[in-house]
């Protein structure tokens, strides 16, 4: 867990970067997109159709990003990317909603969610040792509405604290809680055994 | 404490964001239920199995590659023609006017182009005098002149 310390020379090292690359440094940009590419791929993946798509939604983040810096003032990198990465996201929900259908494999799963989730019976450490516990959560949470399953992802994949999400979601920190409850509460349901036995097989 | 207000504690604490008010609550409902112990345990667990590194979703292409795109979207080549036609045009244009009123004023105030002008003067009154009514008027005269040295005239004036 960040502190704010930690935090705030993070920010400052983020507009260290961000102005050697306005001087030409294009190592700086390397860093940067070194830095924040595993959350930001990773969250941008969840929405995607495929990984192309999410490489390409990756590339015009940064560029939106660094072309539109004036807005964001170097005060928050990560929020400023995700902010960016949640509107690219949207738009592309927007676009789909027609065609989406709730028997079609989630983004990412080559079948769909009936066939990932846990067979009955199946012990949840035969499901960790498989490999198999966070892809099914993820195809769980796959099958939540958009904005629930944004929160889940933002919180899980990008780190972002309830507050940023909330600002984010333009919703109260209130909604933003509630959103990750409702996601964990269908989570429970759509893991079932595996999910109630857990914390058996945590370490 | 409800369940959903513990759970919104667990969640509000994973991310850092207590208050040291709710941090006290949630302390105490920890140390008091094996159920929030549970509860949070459950929650580190998910956090865990979806941020693994094997089940995030990697790059298909790699980071140079991605920075390279990167760096080449925000600053695309311009075309030679494109960078800068407009004030070489102009340059151009401004040369081509500086050019010919030089040589226009090296043509004017030159001494040949002055003798040039002289002769081009005198061509112009010698043809001036082949005039035919200048003939006309030359034959006159020149009657005039005979009749004035005339004897027969002179007497008759006498």
């Amino acid at each position: 867990m960040k502190t704010s310390g930690e935090h705030a020379i993070n920010m400052v090292d983020d507009a260290k970067e961000l102005a050697a690359y306005r001087r030409g440094d294009t190592a700086a940009l390397g860093r940067l997109v070194a830095k924040y590419q595993r959350p930001l791929f990773s969250f941008l993946s969840r929405f995607a159709a495929n990984p192309d798509e999410a490489n390409d939604w990756f590339q015009e983040t940064w560029v939106r990003a660094i072309r539109n810096m004036n807005f964001f003032r170097q005060k928050n990198l990560p929020g400023w990317l995700f902010r960016i990465a949640h509107n690219l996201a949207v738009d592309a929900a927007r676009r789909r909603r027609p065609e989406e259908s709730l028997d079609a494999a989630p983004p990412g799963s080559p079948a769909p969610l009936g066939e990932l989730l846990p067979a009955a019976g199946l012990s949840p450490a035969a499901v960790v040792a498989g490999h198999d516990l966070g892809q099914q959560i993820t195809a769980a949470v796959n099958r939540l509405p958009f904005e629930q399953r944004e929160v889940f992802w933002l919180r899980m994949d990008a780190g972002l604290p309830f507050k940023e999400i909330a600002r984010l979601q333009r919703c109260s920190l209130n909604t933003a809680l509630g959103r990750m409850q409702y996601a964990l509460t269908r989570l429970r349901a759509a893991l079932g055994p595996a999910y109630r036995e857990l914390q058996d097989s945590a370490p | 404490m409800k369940p959903a207000q513990l759970e919104q504690l667990l969640l509000l604490e994973q991310s850092g964001e207590l208050t040291p008010r709710q941090q006290a609550h949630l302390a105490a409902a920890l140390a008091d239920s094996a159920h929030a112990r549970e509860l949070r345990d459950q929650l580190r667990h998910i956090t865990r199995a979806v941020t693994a590194p094997e089940i995030t979703p990697t790059m298909p292409a790699s980071l140079a590659d991605a920075t390279a795109r990167i760096d080449a979207r925000l600053h695309p080549p311009r075309p030679l023609l494109a960078v800068a036609w407009k004030p070489l045009l102009a340059a151009a244009a401004a040369l081509v006017l500086l050019v010919g009123a030089t040589f226009f004023h090296i043509a004017r105030h030159s001494p040949a182009t002055a003798q040039r002008a002289a002769l081009a003067d005198d061509t112009e009154l010698d043809t001036a005098w082949l005039d035919p009514m200048d003939a006309e008027f030359t034959e006159l005269e020149d009657l005039l002149a005979s009749i004035a040295t005339d004897d027969f005239f002179l007497t008759m004036e006498m």
